[in-house]
């Protein structure tokens, strides 16, 4: 009977092995791509590290083989049940290390699973079990277990539960494990009491992050999640990512969402049309931000405009968004477009040199969620920005959400106000961002709705245009300072804000 | 060491070759330091073209700064406060060079914000750390707090209260405060002293107090006046329409910008024709007498090019001698003559050292606090560090930053303080210079592309006890006539706003 429960241990011990190598594996070509390379070498890191177990092993002493396999169940559980929402974390969190801890993870792991089934063979062997029997029938079970995970992983677990809660699970059944051992055997082995507190601890852990483990990988890269990655890459100012599921295209820079395939259209649309339909003349426009050329798209559909400047910081962004055929799909080739020039520089230190000045100013920068961000968006760029502006030129501002950010929403309002622009600030429903917000700017006092489009237009036409610029009682404007470089009022609100609705 | 061989040169009276040539002008200022260019300023600014600035060992003196890789970097003054009220030459001066934008002689005149502190301004690693204040409130027990508490009260009291004279308690210019007894009774004591007469005890609040009087005054608070020591906190009253209470003006390369500035304005004459008697001139060189002449004054020039020195003689109807008075006690003939006897009058000055870290990067921060523009270490033996790059409006960091490192050497007296700079090794100095900033960073020396350490021996006078009633300051302060000194070692204390107050005050004389 004993050995009965043993050779059942075999059994889910090898499924949990196999299990943590499969989502290591996964993890690692949904979020680092290039699928061939990280499989096989997760898999050769893995099987090596369990070389490295099985022959750590032999240093455990007979009779401690028992209690030592058991507190190896209680580290696999913990350690391998967390390891997924440890490395979306991580990824979500920092590129940098991700690489490092994945492997080690996958070591570690490996090394402890690697001494299992040496584990209890000598206790089966030291029970007396005949040797040829034994090794055959824990083998049969080990591959056996192997062969139930490899069919449950990728048909059920992983698209029902995902990675997090798929080695949760595992790691509740090595945890299991571990308590059945200690509980049939408890006779045979020392501080059974120990095992079991040992043994509680970690159930509690790993039930307490299955509890939250729906927060946790939200928190944690949601859309990632199960998106294909079809592109990774880290450069020197920001992580690039971009997934595909379906027919759904993202960008998220840093684990921000920039845009949706879906609905792109919308945000850009609002950010472009207002303004440029009331610039009827428009010959140059410059772009601050916007390295996937969206918003040139947009641009290039007025015929009569001449030149478009777009500056944006990231060399590896502009040029993905000109070269990768999927994305040139999306931007309709923007960015190569002979009346585009595209200059690699920092938006505040290259406008302190140029000095042209334009019919129309696109700013869409990334949300100003930390000081060296909040400084694009306060009054002495915007009064630089103001030097580049035709006398009748219009300032278009990506301006975060006012709805879920009001401060911050209105406190570009202010700083613009208070740089001198008369402004228009406008909204408009973008479904994978929520309500978005943008302000028109300019340094004359007139401005009229447009209520027609001279473009073909997807979704802008003279109703929703009247809607964008109105804001409904749940959306007044709150009472709030510019944003100014000694204080950064921006960066404060935008993230009390963003706190309060992620809370 | 700016100056330090021209200056003890001066002090051992080497020999010097007889004078090449004679200039006439009818202003002579001698010394271009941020008293000497304020005077030069105030009398372009009035329509006076005939003078000359002669530059001394180092143009802009202690607002001086440098450039590493480019990057500009202050070796020198690295901020102003806000103007006070009774700034009026400050707010104008800074109107005239577009930092003040409007409203330049009220409460809240608007600043230009690219010069007003970018936020983060300061932070504090205690205990390994980094705190938003100097004092931070979170730190330290309920009774310290209370405290803390208390001192900033008194000195929210100090900044506003008035005497019967109708003049702030502190202001600056010092000259322009309340000469009422009850505050001038301060200067009898240290303020280290005060604050236990006061029964101050908590640590941080002390070390506070001694750290504002290492930074502002170059000695440690047991050595400064009590008057002093709140003078520092409570003459910092002035506002900006654009920026919160307590921010500083800045620039990359600190006040050297500003100087810079007031240049352009002066518009010193191009090229070196000091004959041309229609323009502002400046000439390099620094004087080795200076003496009445009749009914002017004359001044020995000594020009150095290459190993060999040359001397001129410049005849003026009026001088302004604008070098601090550690050298004009050496180059003015008798300075006995005007009430100042060097033996007893002279303030004690203080060495400084400034080390310039060219960072190749940027090192990692402890939890990923934001690296602020002035970092302070709690208990650190230099006076923290401030970023030259911190102003830039830029989202991506520069490839190169500069962190300037502060230290005034006042351990030990003054005198031991110089000897052990003139005999410590370039390791020695570097261990030190890189003190607190190997307490901020782990990996520190990677990033370290090259340190340039300016050592400045007689950086500023220190307000000791007693320096309010200095009578030989007091009399320099009224000299009128040919001769007038500018110097904000006449204030007993170094800010670039009592500089340029002397500087203002001899040029008005002349006009
Ligand atoms: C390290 C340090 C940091 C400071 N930080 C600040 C700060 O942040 N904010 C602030 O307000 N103040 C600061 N100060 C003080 C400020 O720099 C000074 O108060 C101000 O710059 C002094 O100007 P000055 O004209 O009085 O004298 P100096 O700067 O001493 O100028 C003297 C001038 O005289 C010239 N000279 C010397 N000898 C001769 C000679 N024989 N002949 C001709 N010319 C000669 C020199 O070349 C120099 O140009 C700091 C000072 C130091 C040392």
């Amino acid at each position: 009977m004993r050995d009965r429960i043993l050779i059942l241990s075999v059994f889910i011990v090898a499924s949990c092995g196999l299990a943590y190598e499969l989502i290591a594996g996964a993890l690692a070509s949904y979020l680092l791509g290039d699928t061939v390379l990280q499989f096989s070498s997760i898999i050769g890191c893995y099987l090596f590290a369990m070389g490295v177990g099985s022959h750590l092993s032999r240093y455990v002493k007979d009779e401690d083989a028992l209690a030592c396999f058991i507190d190896v169940e209680l580290l696999v559980g913990i350690i391998g049940g967390l390891s997924a929402t440890l490395l979306f974390a991580i990824f979500a969190w920092a590129s940098a290390p991700f690489r490092t801890v994945l492997y080690a993870l996958v070591f570690v792991v490996g090394v402890l699973v690697g001494m299992e089934i040496p584990l209890v063979m000598r206790v089966l062997y030291g029970r007396k079990a005949e040797m040829r029997e034994m090794v055959s029938r824990v083998l049969t079970f080990d591959y056996l277990g192997a062969l139930v995970v490899s069919l449950l992983f990728p048909l059920v677990l992983a698209p029902r539960l995902g990675m997090s809660r798929t080695a949760l699970l595992f790691g509740l059944l090595n945890a299991g494990v571990a308590l059945l051992t200690a509980r049939v055997f408890d006779k045979e082995i020392k501080g059974t009491r120990g095992i079991r507190l040992r043994g509680a601890i970690v159930v509690i852990m790993l039930i307490g992050a299955l509890a939250f483990s729906s927060q946790l990988t939200r928190w944690a890269e949601q859309s990632v999640f199960g998106d294909q990655i079809v592109h990774a890459e880290t450069t020197p100012y920001q992580r690039m990512v971009i997934t595909r599921w379906q027919d759904d295209l993202r960008l998220y820079l840093n684990g921000n969402l920039q845009f949706s395939t879906r609905d792109e259209h919308r945000y850009h649309e609002a950010l472009i049309h207002p303004a440029m339909q009331s610039l009827p003349g428009a010959r140059s426009v410059l772009v601050l931000g916007g390295g996937d050329g969206l918003a040139v798209r947009e641009l290039l559909k007025y015929k009569t405009l001449e030149h478009v400047t777009l500056v944006d910081l990231d060399p590896a962004m502009t040029h993905l968004f000109s070269t990768s055929a999927e994305l040139t799909a999306i931007n309709e080739h923007a960015l190569t477009n002979p009346r585009v020039h595209v200059i690699n520089a920092d938006a505040g230190q290259w406008l302190e040199t140029d000095a042209h000045s334009y019919d129309a100013i696109v700013i869409d920068l990334p949300d100003p969620s930390n000081f060296a961000l909040g400084k694009l968006y306060s009054v002495p760029m915007y009064r630089l920005v103001s030097k580049h502006l035709a006398e009748h030129g219009y300032v278009v501002v990506q301006s975060t959400s006012p709805y879920f950010a009001p401060h911050a929403f209105w406190c570009v309002v202010a700083t613009l106000r208070e740089a001198g622009f008369y402004t228009w600030p406008y909204h408009v429903n973008v479904p994978s961002f929520g309500e978005w917000g943008y302000v028109l700017a300019s340094r004359h006092d007139s401005f009229t709705q447009p209520d027609h489009y001279d473009v073909p237009m997807h979704f802008l036409d003279a109703s929703s245009t009247r809607e964008m610029f109105h804001f409904p009682a749940d959306m007044l404007a709150p009472d709030v300072e510019p944003n100014r470089l000694n204080n950064q009022a921006l960066v404060h609100y935008f993230e009390q804000d963003w706190h309060r609705v992620i809370r | 060491m700016p100056g330090m061989a021209q200056g003890h040169a001066l002090r051992d009276a080497a020999k010097l070759p007889p004078p090449s040539a004679d200039i006439d002008c009818d202003i002579v200022i001698i010394g271009s330091g941020a008293a000497g260019l304020a005077a030069a300023w105030r009398l372009a600014k009035e329509g006076r073209r005939d003078f000359i600035v002669v530059e001394g060992p180092e143009p802009d003196g202690n607002a001086a700064g440098a450039s590493m890789a480019g990057q500009a970097c202050p070796t020198g003054a690295h901020y102003l406060p806000l103007p006070s009220m009774e700034s009026r030459h400050v707010r104008e001066m800074l109107q005239d060079v577009g930092v003040i934008v409007g409203d330049a002689y009220g409460r809240q005149p608007e600043f230009d914000e690219r010069v007003l502190v970018h936020t983060p301004q300061e932070r504090l690693l205690r205990a390994g750390k980094w705190y938003e204040d100097l004092l931070p409130d979170e730190v330290d027990a309920p009774a310290q707090r209370a405290e803390h508490q208390r001192f900033a009260r008194t000195i929210e009291q100090l900044k506003s209260a008035v005497g019967s004279d109708g003049r702030r308690a502190f202001a600056i210019p010092v000259a322009l405060s309340s000469q009422d007894a009850q505050w001038r009774m301060l200067d009898k004591l240290s303020f280290r002293d005060w604050l236990t007469r006061e029964g101050y005890r908590s640590a941080a609040l002390h070390w506070y107090a001694n750290y504002a009087c290492r930074d502002d005054y170059g000695a440690g608070y047991e050595r400064i006046s009590a008057y002093a020591g709140l003078h520092y906190f409570a003459s910092r009253a002035g506002e900006a329409r654009n920026a919160e209470p307590g921010a500083v003006l800045t620039w990359p390369d600190g006040l050297q910008s500003l100087v810079r500035a007031l240049r352009a304005r002066i518009g010193f004459a191009a090229g070196s024709r000091l004959d041309d008697r229609t323009a502002p001139r400046r000439m390099s060189g620094f004087a080795a007498s200076v003496q009445l002449k009749g009914k002017g004054v004359e001044a020995l020039i000594v020009q150095q090019e290459g190993g060999a020195s040359r001397t001129l003689r410049i005849r003026a109807r009026h001088a302004i001698c604008a070098m601090p008075l550690h050298v004009a006690a050496h180059v003015v003939n008798d300075m006995p003559g005007f009430g100042f006897d060097a033996a007893t009058h002279l303030p004690q000055s203080a060495p400084w050292m400034i080390a310039n870290f060219l960072m190749r990067r940027f090192p990692e921060e402890r939890a990923k606090s934001p690296l602020a523009w002035d970092n302070v270490i709690y208990a650190g033996k230099g006076l923290g560090y401030v970023v030259a790059t911190h102003q830039l409006i830029r989202v991506a960091r520069p490839e190169y930053t500069v962190f300037s490192a502060y230290d005034a050497l006042s351990e030990r007296s003054p005198q031991e303080m110089r000897r052990w700079l003139e005999t410590a090794t370039p390791t020695e100095l570097l261990g030190r210079a890189a003190g607190d900033l190997s307490m901020a960073y782990e990996h520190l020396w990677p990033c370290v592309e090259r340190v340039d350490i300016t050592l400045r021996g007689h950086g500023m006078a220190s307000p000791t006890p007693g320096y309010l009633s200095n009578k030989g300051l007091l009399a320099l302060r009224e000299v009128d006539g040919p001769l007038q000194f500018a110097h904000s070692d006449l204030s007993g204390y170094s800010v670039f706003e009592e500089a340029a107050w002397w500087g203002e005050v001899a040029a008005r004389r002349l006009l």
